[in-house]
């Protein structure tokens, strides 16, 4: 099997919409959160989001849109964008530039791209209201394509003139890293030599609010300490939106190219909990086999990982079956490695988290550093066992695990180890 | 015929606009210049169908990318809207849309496809505002009937696909590299030839004789009738080599028996490549040839189920 690298990053996130400002933000545990205006009706209980900042995306007609200007969208494109596929084309623009890949590079039949995005609910939810009050011959005509999942794949490989594989991968809250995940087989298989993996969510009102009526938002005011993964007190996520985009080489490919990766990937893991469509196994059963299935297919030990970038997202119920899984596959190792979530700072990112998450892995390995797990003041009871460190440590990780659980009760490991 | 029953039918037709309406077309307008949007408004009070050029262009210009824009300044009705203007489908659409709601006229897909050409939308939105009957749109010609069609064929037929209208033909040749006298012309430098571009545009003129010249009932143009007479004012401006797609444009100036003036132009991407004030063909018109009735199909004796003539 060849082995598989990342080699280049993007980012359009609440804490940064670069490399450079998202390591920063990571080490020195700066988060994304403010009250939002959007929320600020008394009927609506949720008051705290983490938005995509130097953006605006709210009008309805994407020309009426604030763009910063590093980014080059002509109008034929703007049409068909939902503002996670803009998100996603931004960084998309930033990877490729990262990676020094040529126009030839990523245009080719052995270079692909796999897409997670849950559409775009409020342009899709516009242009029902437009077609209901105007006729639908009054509707743009590619409305469908912004607004439908998918919008990202279709877009992208529009946009940058994809040849190889592509398609769209929709387990909610594990979709990026489902999309990593079979880009890595697609490497893997010798199908492709290079895959784009892109996580990408609106971060509105529309992508957000809908999980109140389910609970599962944190009704907490305070910027600083709504999204509080392991801490006692924690009462839900806080929403987010943006895009990642991470590019996966072929070992050959790197060596063709003369590049530094950022981290080689060494492969992943995924089961189901078979449990409840929204609830996670309160034992965390999926999430452990899914640990133990990517562990056994990279050939790595639990006493060799060093840290777990967790799903962690601070509701009740998910972040302690997360701890229990997490004890049954490493055991006492468990107080050893280091385990945090970044959502602490970017609040949950829905099909964006597990591409982003991988990527502040990525970084990590690079740089050199551990992530704290911020915002615990006091830690949950049903975490013991395990070593959060609640700032961030300055330690080579060699390798490390990102954790990603979605609706349905599926759960995806990825393993990432550092490129010596 | 047309001005009084016209002046009439627009007349009847229109109901000046609220000021409700007036604020939504602006709105709908906000991106065009202030010349479209006062044009659409005086448009939408008087109904006077002289507004409707400013009108369409000025829809057209704001979906055109900023650096395409001079174009569309002077004259350019022969523009056409994909190929020229680098609008898709999807764009026209769009433009199509919003002309409707301007004008409040609605135009059919099939007859979109027509629409070709700026020329074209604006004498279609005009006939429709005047209650007339739009002109027969283009013709598109290509593969197995163009081959059909010209009394010319391989390896000296130098048209791919043509659109061919009474007033305009336009046509496109993509030099493959094979044809036979690239290999001399010139040694180990294949360029095509000016007099073969002339003969190119000779050859949309035979489709045009053949295909778009109105001619009297039971009449038609001559195959065997049609050749060239005579070229003046060519100009050469570009090399044009193997992968360059030829966009040749021709332009009836004079169409009377026995002869045919044109004006043509070819053209590689937005690149001039070669110019003809005049060429001109001649032609004959003969009688139509006595086509056989096609056998009923439902005649049960029908042993002669030749297939019916492809004309």
């Amino acid at each position: 099997m060849p082995r598989i690298f990342i080699t280049g990053l993007g980012f359009i996130t609440s804490i940064g919409n670069s490399s450079a400002v998202v390591e920063q933000s990571l080490r020195e545990l700066r988060h994304g959160f403010e009250r939002h205006p959007s929320f600020a009706a008394d009927n609506i209980p949720v008051k705290v989001a983490a938005p995509v900042r130097e953006f605006k995306t709210d009008a309805e007609d994407p020309e009426d849109w604030t763009i910063p200007g590093a980014y080059s969208v002509k109008r034929e494109q703007l049409r068909s964008l939902s503002p996670n596929a803009l998100y996603a084309s931004c960084a998309m623009q930033q990877a490729i530039a990262d990676a020094k890949l040529s126009p030839e590079d990523v245009s080719n039949d052995d270079t692909g791209l796999y897409a997670a995005s849950a559409g775009s609910p409020g342009m899709l939810a516009r242009q029902v209201n437009r077609m209901n009050q105007h006729g639908v011959m009054r509707c743009p005509p590619l409305g469908i394509v912004a607004s439908i999942a998918g919008t990202v794949q279709f877009n992208l490989v529009a946009q940058f003139k994809i040849k190889g594989a592509s398609t769209g991968f929709t387990s909610a809250c594990a979709a990026s890293a489902h999309a990593m995940g079979f880009a890595i087989d697609e490497i893997a298989l010798g199908r492709q030599q290079r895959m784009f993996v892109v996580g990408a969510e609106d971060g509105n009102v529309e992508t957000i609010l809908p999980f109140a009526a389910m609970r599962a938002l944190s009704l907490n005011p305070d910027p600083e300490t709504a999204s509080r993964p392991f801490d006692k007190k924690r009462d839900g996520f806080v929403g987010t939106g943006g895009a990642t985009v991470l590019v996966l080489e072929s070992e050959a490919e790197v060596l063709r190219r003369g590049v530094t990766p950022y981290a080689e990937v060494l492969g992943w893991g995924q089961a189901s909990d078979g449990h409840n469509v929204a609830i996670p196994h309160p034992e965390g059963a999926g999430l452990t086999a899914a640990m133990r299935k990517a562990l056994k297919a990279t050939g790595i030990t639990p006493a060799e990982v060093d840290h777990i970038n967790a799903h962690g997202t601070s509701t009740p119920m998910g972040d302690a079956a997360e701890c229990k899984a997490v004890r049954t596959v490493f055991g006492e190792h468990a107080a050893r490695l280091a385990m945090s979530s970044t959502k602490a700072l970017t609040g949950h990112g829905l099909s964006l988290a597990g591409a982003m998450e991988a990527g502040f892995c990525a970084l990590a390995l690079k740089r050199g550093f551990i992530p704290g797990s911020a915002h615990i003041s006091e830690l949950d009871p049903a975490c013991a066992g395990i070593n959060i460190p609640r700032t961030t440590l300055l330690e080579q990780p060699r390798i490390v695990l990102n954790n990603s659980s979605g609706f349905g009760g599926a759960n995806v490991c990825v393993v990432l180890k550092l490129v010596a | 015929m047309p001005s009084a029953a016209a002046t009439t039918t627009a007349t009847l037709a229109h109901t000046p606009l609220t000021a409700e309406a007036e604020a939504a077309m602006r709105e709908s307008l906000r991106r065009c210049s202030a010349k479209t949007i006062e044009a659409a408004v005086a448009y939408g009070q008087t109904g006077a169908p002289q507004h409707i050029p400013a009108i369409i262009i000025g829809i057209i210009e704001r979906f055109v990318e900023p650096e395409l824009r001079p174009r569309l300044a002077a004259d350019c009705d022969d523009l056409r809207v994909i190929e020229d203007l680098g609008l898709d489908s999807l764009t026209m659409m769009e433009i199509v849309m919003l002309v409707e709601e301007v004008t409040r006229t609605k135009i059919e897909n099939d007859e979109l496809r027509g629409l070709v050409t700026i020329g074209d939308i604006k004498i279609f939105v005009d006939c429709r505002a005047r209650g007339v009957p739009p002109p027969a749109p283009a013709k598109f010609i290509l593969g197995d009937e163009l081959r059909t069609r010209m009394p010319i064929s391989a390896p000296f037929l130098f048209l791919d696909e043509a659109r061919v209208s009474p007033t305009l033909a336009t046509a496109s040749y993509r030099i493959t590299g094979q044809e036979f006298f690239l290999a001399g012309h010139f040694k180990g430098n294949p360029v095509m030839p000016a007099s073969i571009m002339l003969e190119a545009l000779g050859q949309l003129g035979v489709l045009h004789l053949l295909t778009g010249l109105p001619v009297e009932a039971g009449k038609v143009v001559g195959v065997a009738t049609i050749f060239f007479a005579s070229t003046d004012g060519v100009r050469c401006h570009r090399v044009c080599k193997p992968g360059d797609v030829l966009t040749l444009t021709l332009k009836p100036k004079r169409l009377k028996e026995p002869l045919a003036v044109y004006t043509g132009s070819i053209r590689v991407g937005q690149d001039k490549a070669i110019s003809a004030e005049e060429i001109t063909l001649t032609f004959g018109i003969v009688d139509a040839p006595v086509v056989e009735p096609a056998p009923a199909p439902a005649a049960p004796s029908a042993e002669a189920s030749a297939p019916a003539p492809t004309a």
